[in-house]
């Protein structure tokens, strides 16, 4: 639990705000490169951390991330030309370089004014299909987080964002929370072929039910067809949860009794501050990236195999939604929930109710708490170990930056593309850390 | 309170871990009466506080950011 102050603290991101001066000191993923295309293509507004801004890519190619606003009179800049290298503003002409160098003034004559002002320019990077963009003060950047994905051709990774209007903490907290996924994902376990699963004293028959959701790996079990096994190799819901705090954040593994004796099952995730959770049993991660203090952008990026079809992976990311409710256009991926099927409920055809796949169904328990959850009412179990490290990370974090240092996993001390995550089965006496290689971000070999 | 909560729950899997079992929450003053005064539904109906699954004890030997779990 948190205080109504501490939750306030820890929620609110705008500028001037602890936790916003904390994020402001990482890169931040802020737009879809495939919403920039090419050269002089129109330009985007991006909402994050509680301010807006507008990107854009000039003729030449390079990425621009600018303050919305004209500094003359306050026209946005979405509104704009992109042309000769820079935007210009509609409403009286002033133009912009992707630096925030002020190109030319044609209401001004003298050139005193843009030869000593520059517009709000932030520096970006692109990887991973991704514009990332650093808003801390100049010249303190830190290094690029180079995911292992990063530097894939684009071709080979697929990239989808829902916006959910909620506090980003509460999409981030769901994030590393291995503990719902046998309960609120059955569904989605059933229809991989896990089969009949119970939830306390709730025996769910585990038989597909949403065929067209998007499951992790793409192979489905048809109705009728006997359960596989492996899918979810584990009855247990109360897993134990071990967690080693590293340079990046934490690695945390919730170990479950597997079905087989003498084995155990263990989901490993990697939590990289400030924003992304490297899920096991994925090939990608999820990043969660406050917009303002009540919505976010919930990021999927998943590397795919050499020679797969990248427009079937993304269209499958949103098989069985309703385009009403979820799409990959810009104006289109607000998350809107599907109506709650509440009779495949009662049947016991479906447990959550909710046709789309575990996003759906994240989405829907993460918004359900309000815009922003208030954390006095909670009740913490020892099982939400990884969301208590996560808030005293970002607490100490707080107290960091105040003291004039550095946050935690700002990312001098480890290896992007070092950190990994896993799903297995494994001996019950092994250290799930040997499945991490560098379990530290680093070349240090695993203990 | 989240250092203190993030203390705790180490204790408790430390505990679990080696086989012993957990029964109460001994904390400073100072910390009980944070959480009683965020948890007043709880505290008007004369429910005990709790954190972490925990029976909550105020205790003055306890200090601040170091809970005792028994």
């Amino acid at each position: 639990m948190l205080t109504a102050e501490e939750n306030e603290v820890l929620c609110r991101v705008g500028p001037g705000t602890p936790m916003g001066e904390v994020l402001r000191r990482y890169w931040t993923p802020a737009f879809q490169l495939g919403d920039l295309p090419g050269p002089d293509c129109p330009p985007i507004k991006v909402t994050i951390l509680g301010e807006n801004f507008v990107a854009f890519r000039d003729t030449e190619g390079k990425l621009g991330f600018l303050d919305e606003l004209c500094c003359h009179r306050g026209a946005s800049l979405t509104l704009g030309r992109v042309e000769g290298c820079g935007i210009r503003c509609l409403y009286h002409g002033w133009k912009y370089a992707v630096d925030g160098t002020i190109m030319e003034t044609p209401n001004l004559a003298s050139t005193t004014f843009k030869d000593r002002v520059k517009h709000g320019a932030y520096p970006v990077h692109e990887a991973g299909g991704l514009g990332w963009v650093y808003l801390g003060p100049p010249g303190t950047e830190p290094p690029f987080p180079n995911f292992q994905w990063a530097d894939a051709p684009q071709e080979e990774f697929s990239v989808s964002e829902i916006i959910m209007e909620c506090n980003w903490m509460q999409a981030q907290e769901g994030s590393i929370d291995s503990s719902h996924v046998g309960i609120l994902h059955l569904d989605t376990l059933a229809t991989m072929g896990s089969g009949p699963r119970s939830v306390g004293s709730l025996d769910f028959p585990g038989e597909p039910w949403d065929l067209d959701m998007q499951v992790p790996g793409g192979v489905r079990r048809l109705p009728g067809e006997a359960p596989r096994p492996g899918v979810w190799p584990s009855e247990d819901n109360a897993p134990k949860i071990e967690l080693e705090t590293t340079p990046f954040g934490f690695h945390y593994a919730a170990i479950r009794d597997a079905d087989e004796p003498g084995k155990k099952f263990v989901r490993i995730t990697a939590f990289v501050l400030p924003y992304t959770a490297i899920i096991g049993g994925t090939n990608g991660g999820v990043i969660v990236v406050p917009r303002d203090d009540y919505s976010c952008s919930t990021i999927g990026v998943f590397r795919m195999p050499p020679g797969s079809d990248k427009a079937a992976m993304e269209a499958r990311a949103r098989r069985g939604i309703d385009p009403a409710v979820w799409g990959p256009e810009p104006e289109n991926r607000v998350l809107k929930l599907p109506k709650q099927d509440r009779e495949a409920m009662a049947a016991g055809r479906s447990f959550a109710g909710f046709r789309g796949g575990n996003r759906v169904q994240d989405g829907a328990v993460q918004t359900s708490a309000g815009r922003m959850y208030d954390r006095a009412k909670e009740h913490l179990v020892p099982a939400d170990l990884a969301v208590i490290r996560l808030r005293r990370l970002f607490a100490d974090s707080i107290r960091l930056i105040e003291a004039g240092h550095d946050p935690v996993g700002i990312g001098s001390d480890y290896e992007s593309a070092r950190v990994t995550a896993v799903s297995t089965i494994i001996d019950a006496d092994q250290d799930w850390r040997e499945l991490v290689p560098g379990h530290q971000g680093t070349a240090e070999a695993a203990r | 309170m989240s250092v203190v909560v993030d203390n705790a729950c180490t204790q408790i899997w430390d505990a679990w871990e080696g086989g012993a079992s957990v029964t109460s929450l001994r904390v400073s003053p100072a910390v009980y009466e944070a959480v009683a005064a965020a948890r007043t539904g709880e505290v008007a109906r004369h429910y005990p506080l709790m954190l972490l699954g925990l029976p909550l004890v105020a205790d003055h030997a306890v200090a601040t950011y170091d809970p005792v779990v028994i």
